[in-house]
């Protein structure tokens, strides 16, 4: 910034500089001209004109008394006082005035300009042809006065010459700075725009036309780069969250094309599985009845019976995993008692070392579905999460909310109802968090688990249009949401729809 | 200081002028004089009626109108032409002249630039008067010499 306002000054004062260094001593020598031949016209003029009257009267003079008449013609001429010498050359002979003089040489030239030889005397020398003879009359002017006044003039005139540079100058500096401040100002904002600051304004001050101009010329330019560049990066953040969006929903395509592939694998084999228990727990269940009581094949058909039962009730769980058990009438109920009643009953099975905290807003939303299941629901989940735990302690935090408009981005925007359930296991990584709703997916040692329980909590998440997100961290717990649709938000017809689907 | 510095110069210049001025003069007779043809009724004139004369008045001698000729056929004639003559300087002269043009209704004297032409106007003319160095008409019997003007 600074090297541009020398830049502007230095150039913009330079050119006054050599504009003044050429015209000032023209200006200077020309009017110190004009000065000096006004000066010596006025002293000129009336010399000449004096001596020649001077030279008219000696030749006009009496002729019989020519010496007399020369003395009182030299007495008067320098009487004048602008005359220093006055002689007249008669032959050989040189008349001179009684009067004190200057001493003048014997044969001064003749001044026809003047100022000139140097002497401050101007001599001029008049031819006068008398009856009787013929002399030269020769006055001598005093030139000083008039030199002096020239010199005086030049004076003046020098003073006034340095007066008009020094105001010059100082009206061009003023100048300068009021042409480079505005410019200044918009190279400052100009350097600000191209280092990524489109905020500032360019705006300057400016009595110029072209400098105005000029601003609002870029200014204009500045907001339309503004603009293009908020709508490239508007289009670049909605470019983000699209392919966000996309790459979710290819996952959870993924994910429930999978969990569609199971279920339907599995659906299939528990029906047939269910036709084939149904003969063996009808026939069990006809023999016990025969069997006589007490008897040792009372006994055995009674285990037949009960691990019947015990393969019926897996089938089942099967079925609503793949959504293909026969649900019951759906209806519209209150979550909160559910909920109350599903930890009541946890209470009862989980050790008294594991915490169990509930909480819910004050307005219970109600939300359309099977309450058994959403009752299974919270035990599978509740039962997984304190079995992630170890036995000494731990926590399980059950909440329950309204939500309007969740920031969920596959979730419709409506009023939902959010459960929430954290525990303080152990967490989980990446890979095992890809497969916990898979059917017969288990961590833990075979024969301990069935790997049932999460998938059929998904199972009737899903039936009854919820949503699941899950969050977890190896050695930092694991935090479950449950969005379910409130009853509020969802027209009859859909609840039918919902129901049968189920 | 610049006064006196400028002012020597210029001196020096008007020295070195007058001095090529004064080598051609040497060369030459140094003596101005005021010539007539030969045959011309002009016999004499004064310093005052020249000086009319050279300004544009009418002046007569015995009937017959004078015609002034100035020779400017040298450079140095002219500060001693304004000088000895029509005692002014050259604007003062050309303001005289211009009055008594416009105003008197005189005549311009006639202004000649070379030597020749002068002498063609006096030959031809008997009533034209001019003014030239006394070198050039000592020996020419068809003009003749009424008054010197100057002489250093």
């Amino acid at each position: 910034m600074e090297r541009l306002i020398n830049t502007l000054r230095r150039r913009l004062m330079s050119v006054v500089l050599v504009i003044h260094a050429a015209l000032v001593p023209l200006l200077y020598l020309g009017v110190t001209a004009i000065v000096t031949d006004g000066y010596a016209e006025l002293f000129v003029n009336p010399a000449r004109s004096y001596s020649q009257l001077a030279a008219d009267e000696l030749e006009r003079g009496a002729p019989d008394d020519f010496e007399r008449h020369a003395a009182e013609l030299l007495d008067s001429v320098l009487l004048t006082g602008q005359v220093v010498f006055a002689e007249i050359i008669d032959g050989n002979r040189r008349i001179h005035s009684s009067l004190p003089s200057p001493i003048a040489p014997a044969n001064p030239p003749d001044d026809f300009q003047f100022g000139a030889h140097g002497d401050e005397v101007y001599y001029i020398s008049h031819t006068i042809k008398r009856p009787d003879r013929s002399v030269v009359l020769r006055l001598g002017f005093d030139e000083s006065p008039t030199l002096e006044q020239i010199r005086a003039a030049k004076r003046r005139v020098l003073m006034a010459v340095l007066v008009f540079t020094a105001a010059s100058i100082a009206v061009a500096l003023w100048l300068s700075a009021i042409i480079a401040r505005p410019m200044v100002r918009l190279q400052e904002a100009a350097k600000r725009v191209s280092g990524g600051d489109f905020r500032v304004q360019l705006t300057t001050r400016s009595s110029i036309r072209e400098v105005q101009e000029l601003n609002h010329h870029l200014e204009h330019m500045r907001q339309k780069l503004v603009g293009t560049n908020e709508r490239l990066e508007r289009e670049m953040q909605e470019r983000e969250v699209s392919e966000a969006k996309r790459l979710d929903l290819e996952r959870r395509l993924l994910h429930r094309e999978r969990i569609a592939t199971i279920g339907t694998l599995a659906g299939g084999i528990a029906h047939e599985f269910n036709n084939i228990m149904t003969p063996i727990l009808l026939y069990s269940q006809v023999a016990l009845q025969d069997a006589p009581p007490g008897s040792a094949l009372a006994t055995d058909l009674t285990r037949i019976v009960s691990a019947a039962h015990r393969a019926r009730s897996l089938v089942n769980g099967i079925l609503t995993f793949s959504r293909e058990m026969d649900l019951q009438q759906a209806a519209v109920f209150a979550l909160r008692p559910i909920i109350a009643e599903a930890l009541t009953l946890l209470r009862a099975i989980v050790p008294a070392n594991i915490e169990i905290t509930f909480e819910a807003d004050p307005e219970d939303i109600p939300v359309v579905g099977d309450p058994s299941l959403l009752h299974q629901a919270v035990i599978n989940l509740c039962t997984n999460a304190y079995q992630a735990m170890s036995p000494s302690d731990g926590r399980i935090a059950v909440k329950l909310s309204a939500v309007r408009n969740p920031p969920k981005s596959q979730l419709p925007p409506g009023h939902y109802v959010l459960l929430e359930v954290n525990d303080t296991g152990h967490g989980m990584d990446e890979s095992v968090l890809a497969h916990i709703f898979d059917p017969f997916f288990t961590t833990r040692d075979v024969g301990e688990g069935t790997g049932l329980g999460l998938s059929i909590f998904h199972g009737i998440i899903t039936s009854m249009g919820g949503v699941i997100t899950v969050e977890s961290a190896v050695g930092s717990g694991t935090m479950v949401q449950i969005y379910l649709p409130a009853a509020a938000g969802r027209a009859e017809q859909d609840i039918l729809s919902a129901g049968g689907a189920a | 200081m610049e006064c006196g510095v400028l002012l020597n110069m210029r001196r020096a210049l008007q020295l070195f002028i007058l001095l090529c001025l004064a080598s051609q003069a040497c060369a030459a007779s140094h003596t101005l004089v005021l010539v007539v043809r030969a045959d011309s009724k002009v016999s004499d004139l004064d310093s005052l009626t020249v000086r009319k004369l050279f300004l544009g008045l009418p002046v007569l001698v015995e009937g017959g109108l004078l015609h002034p000729v100035r020779n400017r056929s040298d450079a140095e004639l002219d500060p001693i032409f304004l000088q000895q003559i029509v005692a002014m300087s050259q604007s003062a002269y050309d303001r005289q002249i211009l009055i008594g043009v416009n105003r008197q209704g005189w005549l311009r004297p006639a202004e000649v630039s070379t030597v020749s032409r002068v002498l063609d106007i006096l030959y031809d003319d008997p009533n034209a008067v001019t003014f030239m160095w006394l070198h050039e008409v000592a020996h020419n019997p068809r003009v003749r010499v009424i008054r010197v003007l100057w002489s250093d």
